[in-house]
């Protein structure tokens, strides 16, 4: 029986000693103080509080902290200054794809989780790869044509 | 906080704590975290023990087994189905469809089954296939259809000292398959209806039609009245048979929402597979 939950976030080890039931948002957020996860919904539908689980695109809101024991977690903190972090959030800005901005850590996160997985994306493949994230600002197009970009302009970053 | 949660290590301290405590299983979380939701900064209180199996690896794996069967471990998500090349079509098709892309890498086909909501995808095709789920408690293992261990909505034969191990599919070759799910256009919305249809046809004969109704009932809804007057019957059959299938069809769903809705466009995708095994041409998927 695990008496803690030991995980790494952005590359630290981080032992949890308490409820394992507690959400993984608020351990990223209170604990450790990475208020780039965003909560819009807290049910799983709109993907504002996503960050990457072992490689996998994950919604830290209905996620307890005692599902991430073992695994390396990944927040916009962790990705915003390495090159492949700078080239989305440059692409999304030259993109013109950020109004409030709310949505933007939790689709940075659904982007970069793609491009690592998929380095020529089509359009659908964009869609489809953020269709969990809501924004109520953009309008998508935006979003979509700096994530093309971001995947263009990375080139060899992403193989 | 009252009760105690647990992270148990092995499949063994887990059926223990099933034993002991009647701990709730919580595999991937994503219904029981929003089931019972407390809001930001509180843990979500179940009011009876959890324990989290997230990260058990025997209950991880998806594997052809020699006995013809596909076996699925209970905590696989819908990515890694939708993914493998050794997963029946219909299964993979209603994976792919659920969720958006983080709902389908936290959610599992364990969970899936335990939680029996009418609405859930991957019943409907695992049940048209016959699968069968594989029970555990200390030092015993139960297993049977999944139609028979589903009783209703939200209820499962599952007793307070079981976990759900794994499901094991059938491997079947079909000569005709349809899978449709039919939702709203938000991407994290559950099916409104799903539908599942396959045939083998050899010379001209029916050898085997089934079909799967999800959402169409407090279960998943399969009718062996409706399908035996369609099986070891001719193909140049069907048009005569047709309307009295429909029929049968219509009396085996009970659509709790839209009830109107959701029959036509059964009947109306029924219809639309009958016509395609008529069609000497269409074999394989029917778009
Ligand atoms: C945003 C969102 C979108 C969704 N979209 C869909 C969709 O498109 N289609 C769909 O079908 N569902 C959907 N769901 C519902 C949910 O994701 C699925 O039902 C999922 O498969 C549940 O799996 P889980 O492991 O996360 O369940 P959990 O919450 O961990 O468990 C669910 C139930 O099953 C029991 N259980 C879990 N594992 C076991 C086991 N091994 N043995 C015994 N009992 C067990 C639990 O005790 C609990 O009662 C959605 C949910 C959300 C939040
Ligand atoms: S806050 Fe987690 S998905 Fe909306
Ligand atoms: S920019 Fe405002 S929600 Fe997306």
């Amino acid at each position: 029986m695990r008496d803690k939950v030991v995980f790494h976030v952005n590359g630290e080890r981080v032992e949890f000693i308490g409820n394992p039931m507690t959400r993984l948002i608020d351990v990223l957020r209170d604990d450790l103080g990475l208020t780039g996860v965003k909560e819009g919904c807290g049910e799983g539908e709109c993907g504002a509080c996503s960050v990457i689980k072992d490689g996998k695109l994950v919604t830290s809101c209905i996620m307890p902290v005692g599902s991430a024991d073992g695994s390396e977690i990944l927040t916009i903190e962790g990705i915003r200054d390495t090159p492949k972090g700078i080239c989305i959030t440059e692409a999304f800005r030259d993109g013109g794809a950020v109004q409030c901005g709310f949505c933007i850590p939790g689709m940075v996160m659904a982007a970069y989780a793609l491009l690592e997985e998929n380095h020529h994306p089509t359009e659908e493949d964009i869609r489809m790869a953020i269709s969990g994230n809501i924004c109520r600002c953009t309008g998508y197009d935006l979003i979509v044509k700096s994530v093309q970009l971001a995947a263009e302009r990375g080139g060899r970053l992403w193989q | 906080m009252a009760v105690r949660n647990y992270i148990p290590e092995t499949l063994e301290e887990a059926l223990e704590l099933r034993r002991d405590e009647h701990a709730i299983p919580l595999a991937g979380g994503t219904d029981i975290m929003v089931q019972h939701r407390e809001g930001i900064g509180i843990a979500p209180d179940v009011g009876k023990p959890v324990m989290i199996i997230s990260n058990l690896a025997e209950l991880k794996g998806i594997r052809r087994r020699d006995d013809g069967f596909v076996e699925i471990r209970a905590l696989e998500t819908p990515a890694s189905i939708a993914s493998s090349d050794i997963v029946p079509w219909h299964v993979r098709q209603a994976a792919a469809r659920m969720g958006a892309i983080a709902l389908r890498n936290m959610a599992t086909i364990g969970g899936n089954i335990g939680n029996a909501s009418p609405k859930g995808d991957l019943p409907q095709p695992l049940i048209l296939l016959d699968a069968e789920v594989v029970v555990a408690s200390v030092g015993s293992e139960r297993r049977m259809l999944l139609d028979e261990f589903i009783l209703g909505s939200k209820k499962t034969a599952l007793r307070d000292d079981e976990i759900i191990t794994s499901v094991l599919i059938p491997e079947k070759e079909f000569t005709h398959l349809f899978y449709r799910k039919i939702g709203t256009r938000r991407a994290n919305a559950i099916s409104k209806l799903s539908l599942s249809a396959a045939a083998v046809i050899r010379d001209g004969i029916i050898e085997d039609f089934r079909a799967s109704s999800g959402a169409a009932g407090p279960k998943v809804i399969r009718s062996r009245e409706a399908e035996s007057l369609l099986t070891k019957r001719q193909v140049s059959e069907i048009p005569d048979i047709a309307d009295d299938f429909i029929a049968a069809w219509d009396r085996a769903i009970s659509p709790h929402a839209m009830p109107r809705y959701r029959r036509n466009t059964t009947s109306r995708m029924l219809l639309h597979f009958l016509e395609a095994l008529q069609d000497e041409t269409l074999t394989g998927i029917i778009g």
